[in-house]
């Protein structure tokens, strides 16, 4: 009962993501209405690329910790399951617990040896990190080096992902699963002292707290989380390449928290949301204004990062509260 | 009627009703980003081949939409499903590069839909994972590296020194290079990807001495590489053959410098029949500036839905793959016969880069290779 | 691997370095004096590159062409820290990334629809296209002997500001201590927009450099800014000697680790083995030397006091 009324109150007091979450429940019955299914896809894509952006938010935006890294434990977390699926073993729940511990393990790992900076320093471990992995996988040409693998859908069984919208709403509970354990995870004791040690680190130290081992505790939760995301996206794509943990798609990650809010729970979903509607619309919208322009659309993209930076501080959801406080 | 879209905001394709008899192709490609040039020729080859058809294909009416899949797999899956689900197109085509190819290939294929490659080849679709509703109007990886194998094997070329950057195209081309080439490779080098600064391998290229030098450097890595080549006045110590180096996209930013450059190809603009000239006069006039390859084979993308849709006598998929997989398709490569992995069938090229009568970069074919050449993987595939 | 080659592959390191250097030099007083995150740098590389470039076809002549396109690239980053840099200065880290991402995106497509997808083409006039014998029985293209000699006498040239200069002292006291220097009357906001345009403009330089050697086209200057980061990361950051030596160790560590990592690999390891992890290793080299630099000494080379 307890647990049950903390839960609630958790929800209230996060209104944001969790009317995002059930926007996202309810928006297939919309979609079939309106007959766009393919807007599916672009939600799942989204839902996907958000399930990530809250991994690496629990470090960068709560935990203060610059990972340029995360993306490569998307990649182990789908090539858990293309490897897998390689030598026969299609079970999507063995996938996630493997995507779960090997990106464990190796946040532990990597948490442990790049923790010891800071700052720009460890930016650029975390960088190395995720460069030694690209090229690590690169190289193996058994799982299709650069050019991937095509593979299929996991069998999470007694769920037949290829009933329409299963996949749809399992990517949905796990993205909300997430959801409520970083709401927790932040409200906790634990979170607490996490954004502690971002405020002010020796602070932390002076009330006798080796701020250590709860940098590295969030380092390797968000890596899981990652990790999942990656899981659930190689089922989705059907494919699984070096492309998805480019140091590249790191920064992509980042710019979606940045461009949401950061340290905020639901900065990372509306980011995704954000940065993928951009994505889609703004081609659009030059091709009505200027045709030949079409595919020059990044040219309005990055103006509009520019001006949040400038106009609406704390990102989307700074813009929110800002806007919500505004009230007749 | 063409329209572009990347995934777009839903009036816009649902308000405009499809008339049934229409031929939808779905054209996939890069437009936007590092290699857009690419995408670009592609596009405006396919919209030079809808304009020399009337607008239609096979006579029917037909519509294009055009696709840009960011060189991104994920929005190239997105696309994909868009297309084949919504779109509902009949022919999904395009595709420049290998990793996109592997991810979209499964799921349009599985749907019933045609795919139709205008570039991407990997290995996998040709041999084992080949599908019965898949086509390529292009080459398979390996085909224009074995071609230049043979070349130096039949020139009595005793020694050659190789060179590609470090991924998996780069390693395919190398393995076909080898496939023909039974001479003393005295050293194989694997750039990084993305490199411009060859200096330190010029460097250690001129200490050895080779008699060749075969290069594999696409893109942007070619101009720098064949650049800083001639500057180091190389060319005293070795010859240079290349393949998907010197090319209609590279050959504007090398000039003169390329004047000479040996390379392999399925198609070079001054091939002589009827569909090429046309081709390529129109191209020039249209868009100033020689067509590339890729442009070519967007071109013979479109020519071969054109062909497949008027023998079938309509768009349906099965029909449209038994006339596409019996060959004899009009191309700017003559007529072009199909294996049984319905990869082509086709000539390898000797070329070299000469200036035409305008002072314009251009290749010249100078001999002919292989004829009528399969790739290697055709005896893997079984449907 | 002869002696000669050995020294000659050493000369090609440092050329690269000298490249590197005054692209990082830039970068480290803007990310250690300003405290600014100027993702963007690459882009001015870039901007650089295209002027030079674009003078040259313009004029005809290739000296023509980067006389005027140095003053042009100091103004492009004046005219870019006044209108948006400056009001950046106090914002988050993070917010600093955010809004140089989207101008290297503003860059990149600008570039593209002035000037188009395709590399521009730039070329090195037939004076510069000469050998030098750097060692014996080894011609070594003129323009990169040029460039080695470029670079250095910036490198001296930013030393001299630096160290002898009224300004250079302001530069370094405004590193330490920004609201004394402003109570001293020394007007910051110059300073710091002098500042930007000088890194920019040696940023520009290097891509006016790069131009004859290699491709002029959009997103250019990208690859370099890791490389860069690293470079001033190891040399310690706001340190310009710092990012001097680290940029000829990294260049150096780079070129060698490139030619020298197969031959050593293929002593011990089959032919097929060494050509598969030879390439992915040199690649990682330098990532290698950062985090042993970094273990050793935590804040870099030379970092600056205080």
């Amino acid at each position: 009962m307890q647990g049950l009324k903390i839960l609630v109150e958790g929800m209230l007091g996060n209104r944001t993501q969790f009317l995002l979450l059930i926007g996202f429940a309810l928006f297939p019955i919309y979609t079939s209405i309106a007959d766009l299914p393919f807007w599916n896809d672009i939600a799942m894509r989204i839902m996907l690329l958000g399930m990530a952006a809250m991994g690496l938010n629990l470090v960068l935006g709560y935990g203060g910790m610059v990972s340029f890294g995360h993306a490569a434990f998307v990649g182990i977390g789908a090539y858990c399951v293309g490897i897998s699926q390689y030598y026969g073993l299609f079970n999507g729940w063995v996938h996630v617990l493997m995507a779960l511990g090997t990106c464990g393990v190796l946040g532990l790992i990597i948490g442990f040896l790049a923790l010891r900076t800071s700052g720009i320093y460890f930016i650029m471990i975390t960088l190395a990190f995720a460069q030694m992995l690209f090229f690590l996988f690169v190289s193996l040409e058994q799982f299709g080096g650069d050019d991937g693998m095509s593979i299929d859908r996991a069998e999470f069984l007694p769920i037949d992902l290829w009933e329409p919208l299963r996949l749809y709403y399992l990517i949905w509970t796990s993205l909300t699963l997430v959801s409520v354990l970083l709401m927790f995870i932040v409200a906790s004791r634990f979170g607490v002292v996490l954004q502690a040690i971002k405020d002010n680190e020796s602070r932390v130290e002076a009330m006798g707290l080796a701020p250590l081992p709860f940098k590295i505790t969030g380092y390797l939760i968000s890596a899981m989380i990652c990790g999942l995301a990656g899981a659930l996206f190689a089922s989705w794509q059907e494919y699984v390449s070096p492309d998805i943990m480019h140091w590249t798609r790191s920064g992509e990650l980042m710019i979606i928290i940045i461009l949401g809010g950061l340290g905020t729970l639901a900065g990372p979903l509306i980011g995704a949301v954000a940065f993928l509607l951009l994505e889609e619309i703004l081609p659009e919208l030059l091709y009505a204004i200027a045709p030949n322009y079409a595919e020059n659309w990044m040219i309005i993209f990055g103006p509009i990062l520019i001006a949040i930076v400038l106009f609406a501080r704390g990102g989307l959801m700074g813009l929110l509260h800002r806007l919500s406080r505004v009230r007749p | 009627m063409k329209k572009y879209l990347t995934l777009a905001v839903a009036a816009t394709i649902a308000a405009t009703p499809a008339l049934a008899d229409t031929v939808k192709v779905g054209y996939m490609t890069t437009l936007s980003g590092g290699a857009g040039i690419i995408g670009k020729q592609m596009q405006n080859a396919v919209n030079l081949a809808m304009e020399h058809t009337g607008g239609k294909l096979g006579g029917k009416d037909a519509e294009v939409v055009f696709a840009d899949d960011q060189r991104k797999p994920d929005v190239a899956k997105q696309l994909a499903n868009r297309l084949v689900k919504s779109d509902k197109v009949d022919v999904v085509a395009g595709v420049i590069w290998s990793n996109l190819m592997m991810a979209i290939h499964k799921p349009v294929t599985r749907s019933g839909t045609l795919l139709i490659s205008s570039n991407a080849g990997p290995s996998p679709i040709a041999g084992s994972g080949c599908h019965k509703n898949f086509f390529s109007m292009s080459w398979q990886n390996d085909q224009t590296p074995e071609g230049m194998g043979k070349h130096l094997q039949d020139s009595g070329v005793k020694e050659v020194y190789i060179l590609a950057p470090n991924y998996q195209a780069g390693k395919d081309m190398m393995a076909g290079f080898k496939r023909h080439y039974k001479g003393n490779i005295v050293g194989e080098v694997y750039t990084k990807l993305g490199q411009s600064d060859f200096q330190a391998e010029l460097s250690t290229l001129r200490a050895a001495k080779p008699a060749a030098t075969f290069i594999f450097q696409p893109g942007g890595m070619g101009i720098n590489f064949i650049k800083q080549w001639k500057q180091a006045g190389m060319d005293s110590v070795s010859k240079l053959y290349t393949v998907f180096a010197v090319d209609g996209v590279s050959l504007p930013g090398l000039k003169e410098a390329a004047v000479g450059v040996v390379s392999t190809q399925t198609w070079s603009p001054d091939l002589d029949n009827a569909m090429n000239k046309r081709f390529v006069a129109d191209y020039k006039a249209k868009f100033g500036g020689y067509p590339s390859f890729y442009a070519a084979q967007a071109y013979d993308t479109m020519m071969a839905i054109d062909h497949a849709v008027r023998e079938a006598g309509s768009a349906d998929t099965e029909a449209m793959r038994k006339v596409l997989a019996k060959g004899g398709i009009p191309t700017t490569r003559g007529s072009l016969a199909m294996n049984t992995n319905q990869f082509p069938i086709q000539n390898i090229y000797l070329r070299e880069v000469v200036m035409d009568s305008d002072g314009v970069a251009t290749t010249k074919v100078i001999g002919t290779v292989f004829e009528n050449h399969s790739d290697a993987y055709a005896s893997e595939c079984k449907f | 691997m002869t002696l000669l080659l050995f020294l000659e592959q050493l000369f090609n390191g440092v050329q690269f370095g000298v490249t590197l250097f005054l692209i990082a030099a830039g970068l480290t007083l803007i990310l250690g004096i300003m405290d600014f995150v100027f993702l963007a740098h690459g882009s001015q590389v870039m901007i650089g590159a295209y002027l030079a470039a674009s003078l040259t076809i313009l004029t005809g002549n290739f000296f023509l062409g980067i006389l005027l396109a140095i003053p042009l690239t100091f103004a492009s980053g004046y005219v870019l820290e006044y209108l948006l840099i400056r009001h950046l200065y106090r914002r988050d880290h993070m917010d600093q990334v955010l809004a140089t991402f989207g101008l290297i995106l503003f860059f990149n497509e600008l570039i593209r629809i002035g000037f188009g997808p395709a590399a521009l083409f730039s070329d090195l006039p037939p004076l510069l296209s000469g050998f030098v014998y750097i060692l014996p029985d080894t011609p070594y293209p003129m323009f990169r002997v040029i460039v080695i000699v470029v670079g250095l006498a910036c490198a001296l040239g930013i030393h001299f500001l630096v160290a002898h200069t009224k300004m250079g002292a302001m530069v370094r006291a405004g590193a330490n201590n920004e609201s004394m220097t402003a109570a001293l009357g020394i007007n910051i906001r110059i300073l710091r927009r002098m500042l930007f345009a000088m890194g920019a403009c040696f940023a520009g330089l290097a891509g006016m450099m790069l131009g004859p050697l290699s491709a002029v086209e959009p997103g250019m200057g990208e690859p370099l800014l890791i490389l860069s980061l690293v470079v001033i990361i190891i040399g310690g950051i706001g340190s310009v000697r710092g990012a001097f030596v680290a940029a000829l160790l990294v260049g150096v560590v780079d070129t060698m680790g490139r030619v020298m990592l197969p031959i050593v690999l293929r002593t011990f390891m089959g032919q097929a083995s060494a050509d598969g992890a030879g390439p992915a290793l040199a690649s990682m080299m330098v990532y290698i030397l950062m985090a042993l630099v970094l273990v050793v000494r935590p804040t870099g080379l030379f970092p600056p006091k205080g």
